[in-house]
């Protein structure tokens, strides 16, 4: 190895620099050279900054970004002749509230909107003004706009809670507030039809003041007293009615209900630790028991199907242990936003028991920070966003959480994802990184987030019990760019000495991911331009290498600093093994998600190696000349016809009816009502052949509209007329 | 596990019928007529499908066959001659957790209450609609009806009639919306069961003529078809009928028609020897008119009132001198 790369060896191995060497990586603003092109992010057209719609339905429009809903003007108020006009301006004005938005503006779309459009207009003419007044008037959405940054998750979930919550609010509140109306009709009409109701006074109340004088109440409810019905509401079945409209009319789980008594407000289900959110659980509990039970009972009694007997002591026992899931559907769920520091110690264990017991809960953790330095064996360990990494791990063993794993960059790629698991009938886990609390070198949130989930440092993922019963239909990990690969390659095009374009595919590896981070600046060491040559080589590529002996080359990652220039700077090996560790936990979500499975390429390899070995020995068999016998044809199972029920042979002499086509016409019945008779379907059969003559049988035979009565041969020799009716019965064998 | 505990619980004592939970005096109709046999095939399917009595409606017209709902121990209407369907649709549209069905004669279906059939094929609400069809007025002792073959000689036709003879299920096949369209005969109980209790799953409405015999007034017109049972064409198919054993040794002219092929229906629906005899249309995907009208909203008192005193508001004569309220 060249003398001058020695030193370079020696930081690679040791991670200590000599004393010479410039101390590049912390003192010159170095970013990683594949977000060179992002240093202004107000310039770029992305999903940022959203809008939170308010009213919205649940679904994926209740977030939208700014540049879809710019589209989405555009698109319909741009004419043929203006269209480039206004799409032009819209866009500008896109831009304009972005910027704003970037410096720290915030609130409602129509306001950003207002001050953005006043601002572009100060300079500009008439035309402008059409195109913003235009596409204002069609501007039919409004609502919070936020950017990527430490508040948007919890922003964009408690919002979309909220949207999924108004839209169970609204069912309860129809199904309740027409339980309510239903009972409490059951009991005026009891009111209605009883001796008070019936009175006079009842009666006008009833009719109202407008044409009294016309009326004769008394004659009304004398005539009405006739047809009273005799029997009134049994007292249990009144008490148990009023019963349910107070537990009904008194419930706190949501408010707004028709025909409610409006004690006291409706419960908050919104928490930012977990014992509170438990502690507020278990108090409602019986309630929650109570008010479930209460509906039941509800719905048996408006159809008065409530049997004492039997329900009394069912309802007693009701709920003794706890709710269903699916009862506890109706209710609302808890929304719990964690920071990660909180996540310490007996919240943790705390997270882990609502998590397991299942109960409705949707919590939110937030990571700020995956880089954070390892509180234990210091300097020697790094881990990379570990504890969210374990976290959501752990939700995953559950089996049935639903846990959601994505950047805030990313969120609202993942919406639908995230209203998934709001509507899921358990506990979701949404484990956020928000890359608000990076030490980065001013790399704003949104790109240091994305960056974490290109990098593979923060993987994207979710884990969906409700999709299915196996992983292929839970796990979805598509979301990450590349995801077959172990790195995602990236264009990379740069100019050299030469002032000539040079063009390469880059990986973007979790180091170049820790490289913008100042806190790791003493991990890097540049290497001066003289000295880049075949001994420097890509971290990716290293990485792919199995490391043996003394390394014939060194990693290095690709910066750039302020003036754009590309510079090369050696990786210490501490990183490279941390590196690694990110590699493998990204090769295991892989194999989750059905990529590059052991199992699966295993069971591949045998498969191909016995069949492999079938088509060597044809080949071989086919060399040798011997005429190899065709396989026998597979044996062509014959279907059987279905079985068909053989009836059983008739004999000419036997009486009988074939009962299945009897059409119930009353003509064998009318003949004779005993000898004839119809079974519980109504058909006729034979019910007592002594009951009857042989002249009936006969007749009835005759006048049996589809002739399935067949007389058979007397029982009486002694009948009348036998020689006659024996003939007659003959057309009927 | 498939249902939750609390949905167990509302399902479990639910009533087991009997047939003579469904039966209410003895019809007054003539031995050896077809009501009887549609009557009895009512009466099974009421009780396999658990109808709860309280919870089912007959509606019916003028007629013969219109005497229905006196024999069912259900809630019943007899109407006025023609309006069988629309006082069914009213009942539907007011009370949609009632089960209905209709009872309707050729005369009250096909003559007076033509308009009505006709729009409630459009409407398509989901209503079991039964034509009792024996081709002649009985009730009024032998006028031809539409459904007359040319030629019936009747009190009104004594020379025998001169129009062709209506075809209901034609007619029905070409009306907008229609869903749901089978003919029975009366004589073969077992398909006559099975057509109609496809009729009641079909949500929508379900409209099944019965070919029907009438022993006093055109008692050999069916005999051809009775006695020779080449003269039926059975239809089925996997979403129709599926024909039993026994069924399909007796009757042995099958056809296999896909129920949603309306082309091939009204093809098969216009041949009257052989009857077709199944399900000649059905599809599942017609909206049911209650379903796409219904508001949502809870009928409370207050709204009631509110609508009533809107609409009376519209037709008041406001004395001279008092400004008009505000609706």
């Amino acid at each position: 190895m060249q003398a001058e790369l020695q030193e370079h060896v020696a930081f690679h191995l040791t991670g200590k620099r000599s004393a010479a060497a410039p101390d590049t990586a912390a003192d010159i603003d170095l970013r990683p050279a594949l977000l060179a092109r992002y240093r202004d992010l107000t310039q770029l057209r992305y999903d940022f900054p959203l809008l939170l719609v308010r009213n919205a339905a649940a679904d994926r429009t209740c977030v939208q970004s700014l540049s879809a809903i710019i589209d989405g003007l555009a698109h319909a108020v741009a004419h043929d002749d203006d269209a480039d006009r206004v799409t032009h301006h819209l866009l500008r004005l896109e831009q304009q509230i972005r910027a704003a938005v970037a410096a720290g503006a915030n609130g409602w779309l129509s306001a950003l909107w207002e001050r953005a459009a006043q601002q572009l207009l100060l300079h500009g003419d008439d035309k402008l003004k059409d195109s913003f007044a235009r596409a204002r008037a069609a501007l039919k959405v409004d609502g919070e706009v936020v950017d990527c940054g430490r508040a948007l998750p919890t922003n964009i979930l408690r919002h979309a809670w909220g949207a999924v919550q108004e839209q169970k609010a609204r069912r309860f509140r129809a199904d309740i507030s027409r339980l309510i109306l239903k009972l409490t009709d059951i009991l005026q009409a009891d009111f209605a039809g009883s001796k008070a109701g019936r009175s006079a006074s009842s009666l006008k109340a009833s009719v109202g003041n407008a044409h009294e004088d016309e009326f004769d109440f008394d004659a009304m409810s004398r005539m009405l007293g006739k047809t009273a019905p005799r029997s009134a509401l049994p007292v249990a079945r009144r008490r148990r009615i009023e019963a349910l409209l107070n537990v009904l009319k008194s419930q706190r789980f949501y408010g707004g209900i028709e025909g409610a008594t409006a004690v006291s407000q409706p419960h908050s289900f919104v928490f930012d630790n977990c014992d509170s959110a438990l502690a507020a659980w278990r108090e409602r509990l019986p309630k929650a028991v109570e008010l479930a039970k209460a509906i039941a009972i509800a719905e048996l009694e408006l159809e008065a199907q409530y049997r004492e007997a039997q329900h009394d002591a069912l309802f007693a026992a009701f709920g003794s242990d706890g709710l269903d899931t699916r009862d506890m559907v109706r209710f609302p769920d808890y929304l719990i936003c964690l920071g990660d520091a909180q996540l310490q110690g007996a919240q943790k264990d705390r997270l882990m028991e609502i998590i397991s017991a299942g109960l409705p809960m949707k919590v939110l953790v937030q990571t700020d920070d995956i880089l954070e330095e390892a509180t234990l064996g210091g300097d020697s360990h790094l881990a990379f966003g570990l504890r969210s990494r374990q976290l959501a791990n752990m939700a995953i063993g559950l089996n049935d959480v639903y846990v959601l794993q994505a950047t805030a960059s990313h969120l609202y790629q993942f919406r639908e994802r995230m209203l998934k698991g709001l509507n899921f009938a358990g506990p979701a886990l949404f484990s956020v990184f928000s890359g608000a609390g990076a030490k980065a070198r001013d790399l704003p949130p949104y790109l240091v987030a994305a960056a974490a989930m290109e990098s593979r440092a923060f993987p994207a993922f979710t884990f969906d019990p409700s999709a299915g019963a196996n992983w292929a239909a839970r796990f979805y990990l598509e979301a990450n760019s590349q995801v077959e690969a172990d790195w995602p390659l990236q264009r990379f095009e740069y100019e050299d000495e030469n002032q000539q374009r040079v063009a390469e595919n880059v990986a973007f590896t979790v180091i170049d991911f820790v490289a913008a981070d100042l806190r790791y600046a003493r991990h890097f060491s540049a290497v001066p331009r003289a000295q880049w040559g075949g001994k420097l080589a890509s971290v990716s590529d290293c990485l792919g290498r199995e490391l043996k002996g003394m390394p014939d080359q060194l990693p290095c990652v690709l910066m750039v600093d302020r003036g754009n220039l590309l510079q090369k700077l050696v990786v210490d090996d501490k990183l490279m093994r941390a590196a690694l560790r990110c590699r493998d936990a990204w090769h295991s979500l892989q194999e989750l998600g059905g990529i590059h499975n052991s199992h699966a390429e295993r069971l591949l390899a045998r498969e191909r190696k016995v069949w492999e070995e079938q088509q060597q020995e044809v080949a071989g068999r086919a060399q040798s000349g011997a005429t190899a016998a065709t396989p026998a044809p597979a044996v062509v199972a014959v279907e059987a016809a279905p079985a068909v029920a053989e009836e059983p042979a008739r004999s000419p002499d036997e009486t009988y009816i074939e009962t299945e086509r009897c059409t119930t016409c009353n003509e064998c019945t009318t003949i004779n009502g005993k000898l004839f008779m119809y079974n519980e379907s109504k058909q006729a059969y034979i019910a007592d052949i002594n009951a009857g003559t042989f002249r009936q049988l006969v007749e009835a035979a005759e006048s049996c509209p589809v002739a399935i009565i067949h007389p058979g041969k007397p029982r009486n020799a002694g009948e009348a007329g036998l020689d006659e009716l024996l003939k007659r019965a003959e057309l009927f064998p | 596990m498939n249902m939750a505990a609390t949905e167990c619980l509302l399902q479990m004592f639910e009533e087991h019928h009997e047939l003579e939970d469904y039966q209410s005096g003895v019809p007054r109709w003539c031995t050896g007529c077809g009501d009887n046999a549609i009557l009895t095939a009512v009466q099974r399917l009421c009780r396999n499908e658990d109808l709860r009595p309280e919870k089912t409606v007959f509606v019916s017209g003028i007629g013969c066959s219109s005497r229905f709902p006196h024999y069912m121990k259900t809630y019943g209407f007899h109407g006025i001659h023609g309006r069988a369907l629309p006082i069914a649709e009213g009942v539907k549209m007011a009370r949609p957790d009632l089960t209905v069905f209709v009872n309707t004669g050729d005369g009250d279906c096909c003559s007076i209450g033509a308009a009505h059939w006709i729009h409630a094929i459009r409407y398509n609400m989901n209503i079991t609609v039964m034509l009792h069809d024996n081709q002649i007025y009985g009730l009024t002792k032998m006028q031809a009806s539409p459904t007359s073959p040319i030629g019936t000689k009747s009190n009104t036709t004594p020379k025998g009639s001169y129009l062709d003879a209506l075809n209901p299920l034609t007619v029905t096949l070409g009306v907008q919306n229609v869903s749901f369209v089978a003919q029975a005969v009366d004589w073969i109980p077992e398909s006559l069961y099975d057509i109609l209790s496809a009729a009641y799953h079909h949500k929508g409405l379900s409209f099944v003529r019965i070919v029907q015999r009438c022993p006093e007034w055109l008692p050999k017109i069916h005999d051809p078809a009775m006695h020779d049972p080449n003269r039926i064409l059975l239809l089925n198919h996997e979403r129709g009928l599926k024909l039993s054993p026994t069924l399909a040794k007796v009757y042995k002219n099958q056809l296999t028609h896909d129920p949603l092929n309306i082309d091939r229906a009204r093809e098969i629906a216009s041949s009257t020897d052989p009857i077709p005899v199944g399900i000649l249309y059905h599809n599942p995907d017609v909206p049911c008119y209650e379903d796409t009208r219904h508001s949502g909203q809870l009928r409370t008192t207050e709204l009631i009132e509110k609508g009533l005193n809107k609409e009376f508001d519209k037709v008041t004569v406001w004395p001279q001198d008092a400004e008009p309220r505000a609706a």
